[in-house]
Parts: structure tokens; sequence; C-alpha cells
């Protein structure tokens, strides 16, 4: 379905019940938590902002609290991702907050590539990077989405605000088509308490919502996204390593052949360093 | 036959430790399967590590066969699910091992494959262990056995075999109880004597091979509570389960460790089990077979034609088997990788006889397997058939020669 064509009735019911289910979880959720407990986990990206807005919108409806949002600097983002999560909040009236690994920019002078001695760092990303298979470790270059970056920058900066916030649930815009691995994923998921990692609760609304039906619900209730989508790029990451699958806008491409995150960088990553750890490289 | 197949494979497990092999006592509960199973007692896989064993597995195809792709599963193959997915079978994988990770394209054609290439792991612990497989498994039944009565065929694959060899304290206390070694001890030693090759120390060896098995009786437990999961969603009545494993492991039988690109034994002879609930009595199969005959297996269970692109062979009915030689291949690896100049090894086996080829130094071994099961005797050269098993492989060589 193409933004042009306007949808089916059947197709707008079925819209519909996607996002009642979601509300239905949503309200769940204030039966059970605080909403300034509550953090909605927003990039700016196609997923979590379509949460905020169904969050909003039940919000609304049964007069709910909206809770805080806060959003991740992995260092190296996408300045039209940071103009839409200005812009949006401003409009929506989000309380955002940012969460990001300061230690870890500042070592690198704020430079992508740049090398990070690792003794340079503050003790808990020391103990980081040990606890994921970099004991003795001397020095990295600075990526966002390499192994390191990717824990660093996005697992370490979340734990840590959460932590200093004392924030117990957080709220993720994940989707079950998203990749395979997500396939598994509860909307309600307690995790318990690891070692540098509190115990948490993730609220999941939008699980059962597909790629393709996430764009119709965009188009039809004519929900603002960042531009990048209509350029091609299907799945947004950090700027560097985030490669546009097609010229064709994100809704045109060929969602249910074609991998949603054949852009991104992490899978080559994680499946490298595995390898290293067994020994291979 | 039963209704829904599994297949469970198991990284780098060799034959001869389980005790239906005639190893000791690391394995009382596949050991115990026997009973329902019919047990190949000469079986082999396509090639001595991961990325040469599961193309046979998964594909009925030999690593080389679409050339030198380092690991990643070309358009050519034709995995099990996709041809099980025209028969409305439906099909899950659960595994982590990055080698059959999506990354490297093994997740075309199933309905829900599962790799956890993006879950946290550990240094000593590099993968999803058995437990959680199980686990992933039982939630994967909890959510679709409801919706619908069609067979399945689900695949899944433990890791917690394969080095670095960091058993817990409980499994080492099994092996033995006398060995007093710390995890970061056993740590070491992975970096240090296993990643090395370094088999100078016997006594060394010996400990590491008990950290192996330790391993191995974690891995039996597992396969214990996955037998209970099946109970439990009343599937062990209606389910064959093929067990078998990619390759071996060496422990210095050849002068090395882990899985090198070698052609011995201990590394491409595995143990293969069809479990099947209806059997009355064991059966226990002689013939010489190979790991690329288990996708035909599975066609054959679920009445489906196998896909012509496939070069194993049913192994049931087993009265309508044709024996005929094995062979297997891989690229020369030494130590972490594949060696940069992708020389090539071989082997093939008929009757007792083995032969090797390894390009590097354009050298041939042959072992006659029932005088010298240990391939310690090389007798290239000395016997009158070298030259009828070499004709065997020289055309596998001079498939990328032009």
């Amino acid at each position: 379905m193409s933004k042009q064509e306007s949808l089916s009735q059947e197709r707008v019911r079925e819209l519909e019940n996607y996002i009642h289910i979601s509300k239905n979880i949503i309200r769940e959720a204030y039966r059970q938590f605080d909403p300034k407990d509550i953090r909605l986990v927003w990039s700016g990206h196609k997923d979590s902002t379509l949460t905020l807005w169904i969050w909003k919108e039940t919000c609304r409806e049964y007069g709910f609290t909206l809770p805080k949002a806060v959003t991740l600097d992995e260092g190296d983002p996408f300045q039209e991702v940071e103009d839409f999560l200005a812009r949006i909040s401003r409009e929506w009236k989000i309380d955002l907050e940012v969460a990001k690994n300061e230690d870890v920019l500042k070592a690198c002078n704020y430079t992508l590539n740049a090398d990070v001695e690792v003794k340079s760092l503050n003790k808990r990303n020391q103990e980081e990077l040990a606890r994921i298979g970099f004991e003795g470790l001397e020095r990295f270059p600075f990526e966002a989405e390499s192994f390191i970056g990717n824990h660093l920058m996005k697992s370490v900066a979340l734990n840590t605000y959460l932590e200093e916030n004392n924030v117990k649930i957080i709220v993720q815009g994940l989707r079950w088509d998203e990749q395979p691995v997500r396939s598994d994923d509860p909307y309600f998921e307690e995790v318990e308490a690891q070692p540098l990692q509190p115990a948490q609760v993730r609220i999941r609304p939008i699980l059962h919502i597909s790629e393709r039906s996430l764009w119709d619900i965009y188009h039809h209730y004519k929900l603002p996204h960042v531009s990048l989508y209509a350029e091609g790029y299907r799945s947004l990451g950090v700027k560097t390593t985030t490669k546009k699958m097609s010229d064709l806008p994100a809704w045109e491409q060929d969602l249910e052949n074609t991998a949603e995150r054949a852009g991104r960088r992490q899978d080559k990553e994680a499946a490298m360093a595995r390898l290293r750890a067994l020994g291979y490289m | 036959m039963a209704k829904n197949v599994i297949l469970l494979t198991i990284d780098a497990l060799r034959k001869d430790v389980l005790g239906c092999y005639g190893g000791g006592g690391e394995t009382p509960f596949l050991d115990s399967l026997q009973n329902r199973s019919i047990k190949f007692t000469k079986a082999y896989s396509g090639g001595p590590y991961t990325q040469a064993g599961f193309p046979g597995i998964l594909s009925s195809s030999y690593y080389l066969d679409f050339g030198k792709t380092k690991g990643r599963c070309p358009p050519g193959r034709v995995l099990i699910p996709e041809i099980l997915k025209k028969g409305g079978i439906r099909t899950a994988a659960l595994h982590s091992n990055a080698y059959i990770s999506s990354f490297f394209g093994w997740n075309r054609g199933w309905d829900h494959f599962y790799d956890s290439m993006e879950e946290q792991v550990s240094e000593r612990v590099p993968y999803i262990r058995a437990g959680e497989i199980n686990r992933k498994v039982a939630e994967w039944f909890k959510r679709t056995l409801p919706n619908g009565g069609e067979p399945f065929f689900l695949w899944m694959h433990y890791m917690d075999v394969h080095e670095p060899y960091v058993p817990e304290a409980e499994y080492l206390e099994k092996v033995d109880p006398s060995l007093k070694i710390s995890q970061e001890e056993m740590f070491q030693l992975f970096k240090n004597v296993v990643l090395k090759r370094d088999v100078s120390s016997k006594e060394t060896v010996a400990i590491l091979k008990k950290l192996y098995l330790a391993q191995v009786v974690e891995v039996d437990t597992a396969v214990a509570g996955f037998f209970r999961i099946l109970e439990s969603f009343g599937l062990d009545k209606n389910t064959t389960v093929i067990i078998t494993a990619d390759h071996g492991e060496e422990f210095g039988e050849h002068g090395g460790l882990s899985h090198d690109g070698k052609m011995y034994e201990e590394l491409v002879s595995v143990p293969l089990l069809i479990y099947d609930p209806d059997l009355s009595q064991p059966v226990v199969w002689e013939k010489i077979v190979s790991t690329l005959d288990i996708p035909p297996t599975i066609t054959e269970i679920f009445n489906l034609p196998p896909s012509p692109a496939w070069q194993g062979q049913s192994l049931l009915p087993l009265g309508k088997y044709a024996e005929r030689g094995v062979c297997g291949e891989a690229i020369d690896k030494h130590g972490a990788r594949e060696l940069g100049d992708e020389k090539e090894v071989h082997y093939y086996r008929e009757g007792d006889l083995k032969i090797h080829y390894r390009e590097t130094d354009d050298s041939w071994q042959l072992y006659n397997l029932m005088e010298d099961p240990g391939e310690k005797n090389n007798i290239y050269g000395k016997d009158t058939t070298s030259e009828y098993l070499m004709k065997k492989i020289i055309p596998r060589i001079k498939r990328f020669k032009g």
C-alpha cells in the first residue's frame, strides 16, 4: 500500500484493532505502575515514534499522565533525527531527557574513529568492557555501532541513566517482525538484576504491528516521521553505519521479502564477536 | 512413522565419548535413547568443522560445491526448510552458532529462526547455553502448537561442548572429583594451550579432555531436560528425533587440538541416532552413511519428495539404503582460521579403507581402519587399492582447477 492510495474499510478496521490492542497494554501498564517510574525510550525512529503517539493518545482518552521520554545520544547522530526529536517533543509536549555515555565521548574527544585509551575510561566502562569479553584491551576506535560501541553507547548509557534516575520500567518500540530474534519477546517482561544491570520491567506495546501495518498507520493517521524514510532508509541506526537499501521510500520497498535491517551493521559485529570468543579469529 | 521431526545437533561432539559408542559414563541419558533408536556406527560428516559440516546436515551438499564461499550459504544450496515449506510443514531453527547465523545466510526458508546473535554473552561462555535453547524451544511449542495440527520440523543445536572448556563444577565433579581447577584457570588453558594448539604436555591435554567431558555431561543433562519438555507438550509419542554432531574434536591424536582442517576419525566420524518412539527394540546399523543423508531422510519421514539438488540418500527404510563410499572436504586451517591461500583437504572412505588428500603439501595418506582405527600407520602406496581410492577424490579436487 503506498501513501497515495486510500485504505479499504476493512484494512482501516484492522489497523484500528492493532492500535486498540496496544492501548489495552498501555492501560494495563497504568494499572500496575506509576507513570513517574516509567520512561518511554524514544529514538525518533519509526517504531518508538509510533509507540509514543499511541501512548499519548491513550493518555488523552483516559486522562493519564504522560511519562517522561528518554533518548540515547550515541555520539553519531543523523541531523534529521535530532531536528525531528526537537520539533515533535515541542509539538507533542514531551518531556524528553537525554542519556549518553559522556565518559567515552570525552575519551575520544567527541570524534568518530578516534582511539579511546581504555585506562582513561572510568571504572564502570572498564568493567563493562571486561564483562563483554574485552578484558586486557588497551584501546579501541570509537564507533557507535561496533560491538564495543553498541554496548557502551547504548546498553551502558541507558542503564546508567535508569540507575541515576531510579527508573525501573521502560517502554520499547520493538516489533515481532522486525527481526527473527524479536519474535519471542513478550509485551511485559521482567528482567532480573544482573551484575551492572538493575532489575527492569520492559513494556512493548506495538510488538504485533508489522512493518507494513506501521506504515499504513503512519499514512492513515498522517503521523510525522523523520524525512530519511522517504529517502529510502528503511531502518535507522547511527549515521555512519546506516545505509539506504533503495531510493524508494521505505513503505514502497518490498517489505515482505527483504530484510528490514539489511542496511544496519550490528548483526555482522555480533557474529564476528562470537567467532572471536570461540577462538576462530 | 511419527508425525513431527526434530533434528538435534551438538557442536564438536566426538562419537567415542558417548557411552553407546564405547565411551565412559558421561552420557547416561543419550545412552538410554539407543533402546528406541537406530544407531549408526559408521556415520561421517562432510567436513571437520562447522562451516564444512553443516552444508551436509542442512542442505545435503558439500562445503565447496559452490566454490570457496568463506562460510556463507550460497543461493544454490537447497535448505531442508525450503523443501518442507512446500509440503505445509512448519519449520523452526534455534541455535547459537555464528557460523550458521543469519549473517552467513542460513536463515533462509525457516518460519522461525533464532540464532541468538543479539544476545549478550560472556567470554567464557560465548553462546546461549543448551538449557536456554530448551527454554526457547518450549516457548516456541507453547506459541505454535495450539495453532493447528500441522506437523513441524524443528532444528536445534547445542554449543556447550565447544571450547572454551569452562564447565561448571557440578559437571566436572562427575568426570573427576579430584581435579581441582578454577574457571579462571580453565580459561587460561583455553587461551594459552588450546588456541596455541600446544600439545607438548600430555598431562595438560588430559586435563583439557576432562574439561571437555564435563561439558559433555552438561549436554547430556540438557538432552534429558529437552525430552522432559517433549513429554510435557505430549510430543514424546509422535516425534522422531535425529541426533548427530557437525564434527568431533581432537585431543592430540594427530598433533593438534580443537578442530582444524584434518580428516581423521576424531573429527569426521560422528554419532548418529534416529530416535523413534515407535521402535520396540534397538537397531544397530553398521553400513557407512553420511550426514548428507539427513535431509532426504527427513523428507522421507514426512512423505515428501527430496530436492533433486540433494546428494545424499534417505536412510529410511534401512533395507533400501545403497551403501557407497563417503567423502568430505574442507579448507586447510591450522590454529584459528582458514589459511589464506584456501588449500583444500579431502577424505574418502569405502569399506575399511580411508584415503586423505592435503593440497598444502600435495600429500596422500591411506589407512585401514579395521587394523588401524587410530590412523597412525600410513599405507599409501603400499596398498594396491590406493589408485582406485585416489580416483574418487581427484575429480573433486579438480573442480576448481579448470
